[in-house]
């Protein structure tokens, strides 16, 4: 824990191509994320503050022409296929604006299901009781103990982000990607949300947090201007 | 580790997939109950077939082979043999007690001259034999000129004497297709009646209480024909061979009065140049007696291949036992013809294997609409879980990972359905002819009211549906009610019919074996093509970029 370099872009380029058009969202970003903060990326709608976000969490690539991001020093363009899913899995734990829960999945299955991902059976069998515990553990944190059993249909939209930052978490990753995290919900609730987000970055988790409201930003240790595809 | 518990979900959770697996299920089923019935079919005229015949047939031409008692003996002296018959093959024209005008109708036929108790032993000739002495009921409904009524009636007894036992004449056993007025039945048994006029003609019911007439030619050694003999024989039974051809062209009389007619039988043989004391042709010796066709059955050991081997090499060793002095007297062939049955009744098995192929073949192309079904169910899924391969794919899940749980789907919807598809084919195969029957006869009124009522009932339901304005009710409530109405009005109408007319086809019971072959290899099938109806949307599902399926939704 400190100030060391956990992300880095440098001279990020991202275009994307709308039938014959080619669309460039990132002309350049630079950024750099310390372990321990919590960085707000905020910017106009359409501005690529999500683009950046997907490209941080490995759910993207960049351009051909474009600069690194690097994750301790790693860049992202040699990871091969394993280990761009282990980074996805272990490294970076994402939030969605609309939680992205699977709705055939109980509350405490959600929860769990990254840390199902790339295990053996064998090894599940040895872990399954960590597992449980520690997805119950962040349920239980997150006021959802009595809502175990229930499928996402029944849960609020507040609990339903819930449920997704537990799942992000589970797995203990070295950065929190958030989009938009409030997005979908009212005033109250979304600062329910940020409150919770704040308790884990006060626990030491990195966040990364794309937002267009200057107030929820307000809540980061570090704010990210995109502008013309670029961040100031 | 997810994989299955998501596989299990999207299983568990949804109807769709158990659409596919009544799909899946479906044609497995439909593949194995046609070929089953086909394979049947086929087996069934096999068997009878075989059973005509035994399992390797001896031939030479139509003068016969001479020292055939002798050769009988020396085949039944083999282990692989258990049991052989002489037989006198030939044409003749037979004269019906019976025809149009005051003369006699005259059919042409196929005549073997059989030795009933060896031909027994080789063929199961007793059980095809067809009028059997009635029992009590049966005899309370005969007519009462029934020559089966007669004390001194036994068609099982005359038949194995080949002899009217009761007077001493020569007995004929006919194929009961020759007479016309033989009549199969629905139910596959025969009524004697006449074709025309529909009455029971009881002159002619057989036995017949008129003898027939049956013409031989016979051939000289030298291949000319000779004058032709006729006989009258008194008609002591029919069989029912179960194959058409047969039945329709073959009667049966005995083995010596064939070779007295053709001239096969043991006769003097004189000199042409030498005299005895009383002045006639001087009496070199006794010529044997001769049969064009000897019938050998293999003991259960022996395929009929290994035992046409066997019959071959024991011809050999029989011309050299006998004595190269009395086989050249007797011009006993250096060479026979020995064929299995599969080879001499192969025209006759042939268009039916083929036509069981052509089947097999036709309705293979279910596993493509198998396969279809299957394909465009998975389709839909995939497309509607894009999100969720979008949200699996950005907490790390493989590309193999994702396409292993849309794998395991296929899989599992393969062999559900095809365990169902053959539990379904096992229980309408072995069912077949109570399915059959329940067809063949008007529906009970029970069922027609209960029907009724269900369908008045949904009928109702769909009223209801249309006042409370629900459309899915509406829709699912209407087309169930016309369907159920549709139904119950065939049930009212329905009579009665027939698929499977033993008056038309031979055999009075459709084949009920499952062909575990191609239940096995159907079933396969089933899994391999649900299993590539899932592959290509699961490996659309695993190219999902993780990007545009969660922003895009």
């Amino acid at each position: 824990m400190g100030d060391a370099m956990l992300l880095r872009a440098k001279g990020v380029h991202k275009t994307y191509r709308l039938g014959r058009v080619d669309v460039p969202v990132l002309a350049g970003v630079d950024l750099e994320v310390r372990e321990g903060e919590w960085l707000a990326i905020v910017g106009s709608s359409g501005s690529g503050k999500s683009t950046l976000l997907h490209l941080l969490g490995g759910l993207d690539r960049v351009d051909k022409n474009s600069g690194p991001i690097e994750f301790l020093g790693e860049d992202l363009r040699g990871f091969t296929p394993a280990r761009e899913n282990r980074y996805r899995n272990r490294d970076v734990g994402f939030v969605f604006q609309f939680y992205h829960l699977l709705p055939e999945l109980t509350v405490l299955e959600n929860a769990m299901i990254p840390a199902l991902v790339g295990i053996s059976r064998l090894r599940y069998a040895r872990e399954r009781k960590a597992i449980t515990e520690r997805a119950m553990e962040l349920l239980e944190d997150f006021g959802l103990a009595h809502r175990l059993k229930h499928r996402s249909s029944e849960l609020s939209g507040g609990e339903r982000q819930r449920v997704a930052i537990a799942r992000a978490l589970i797995n203990r990753p070295r950065v929190l990607l958030a989009d938009e995290p409030t997005g979908n919900l009212d005033v109250k609730t979304g600062h329910g949300i940020l409150d919770l987000i704040a308790g884990r970055h006060g626990a030491g988790t990195t966040v990364v947090m794309v937002t267009h409201d200057a107030a929820i930003a307000a809540r980061a240790s570090r704010q990210v201007l995109l502008t013309d595809g670029k961040a100031s | 580790m997810y994989a299955p518990l998501l596989a299990n979900r999207y299983l568990t959770s949804r109807v769709i997939p158990f659409i596919a697996v009544g799909a899946v299920a479906m044609c497995v089923a439909l593949v194995i109950i046609v070929v089953s019935v086909m394979s049947g079919f086929l087996n069934m005229v096999r068997e009878t077939g075989r059973s005509q015949i035994g399992d390797v047939v001896v031939t030479h031409d139509v003068v016969g082979i001479p020292f055939y008692q002798e050769f009988i003996a020396h085949l039944e002296a083999l282990p692989e043999v258990a049991a052989a018959s002489p037989v006198i093959e030939t044409f003749g024209l037979l004269q019906m007690p019976y025809g149009v005008a005051g003369g006699k109708r005259v059919e042409t036929v196929q005549v073997w001259g059989i030795d009933p108790v060896s031909f027994d032993k080789t063929t199961g000739y007793q059980k095809t034999l067809y009028w059997k002495y009635p029992s009590e009921a049966r005899r309370a409904e005969l007519h009462e000129e029934d020559p089966r009524l007669s004390p001194l009636y036994d068609g099982l007894a005359d038949a194995m004497a080949m002899q009217k036992l009761a007077t001493g004449e020569d007995g004929v056993v006919l194929g009961i297709e020759i007479s016309p007025f033989n009549q199969r039945m629905r139910d596959g048994t025969y009524r004697t009646e006449d074709p025309l006029s529909g009455e029971q003609s009881r002159a002619y019911w057989m036995p017949a209480t008129e003898g027939v007439t049956l013409t031989l030619v016979p051939v000289s050694d030298r291949g000319s024909l000779q004058a032709e003999k006729k006989h009258q024989f008194r008609i002591v039974n029919e069989f029912e061979s179960g194959v058409y051809q047969i039945d329709a062209q073959r009667v049966l009389i005995s083995l010596e009065a064939a070779q007295r007619m053709l001239r096969l039988d043991s006769a003097p043989i004189v000199s042409r140049t030498e005299v005895d004391a009383d002045g006639r042709p001087k009496v070199l010796g006794q010529s044997a007696a001769r049969a064009t066709t000897i019938l050998v059955k293999s003991n259960e050991q022996c395929t009929a291949l290994q035992l046409k081997y066997a019959v071959e090499k024991a011809y050999v060793s029989f011309v050299e036992k006998i004595g190269p002095d009395r086989a050249i007297a007797e011009r006993l062939p250096g060479h026979i013809d020995v064929r299995t049955w599969e080879e001499r009744l192969k025209d006759l098995i042939g268009p039916v294997e083929k036509e069981r192929e052509l089947m097999r073949t036709l309705f293979s192309i279910i596993y493509l609409v198998c396969a279809g079904l299957v394909l465009s169910i998975f389709w839909a899924i995939v497309a509607e879980k894009t999100r969720d391969i979008g949200i699996l794919r950005a907490i790390g899940a493989s590309r193999a990972g994702v396409l292993w749980i849309f794998l395991r789907y296929g899989l599992f919807i393969g062999l559900v359905g095809s365990t169902v598809g053959i539990g379904v084919a096992a229980l309408v195969v072995s069912r077949i002819n109570d399915i059959h029957g329940a067809l063949g006869i008007p529906a009970p009124m029970w069922l027609k009211i209960a029907v009724m009522l269900v369908a008045l009932a949904a009928i109702v339901m769909s009223v209801r549906s249309i006042l409370r304005n629900r459309a899915l009710a509406t829709v699912l409530w209407g087309f169930g009610s016309i369907g159920l109405m549709g139904i119950a009005v065939l049930l009212w109408f329905h009579q009665g019919f027939q698929i499977w007319d033993p008056s038309v086809y031979y055999f009075s019971k459709i084949p009920s074996d499952l062909d575990m072959f191609t239940a096995v290899t159907t079933a396969l099938g089933g899994v391999v093509f649900s299993v590539i109806g899932a592959a290509v949307p699961a490996a659309k599902a695993a190219d999902t970029d993780p990007v545009r399926s969660l922003r895009y939704e």
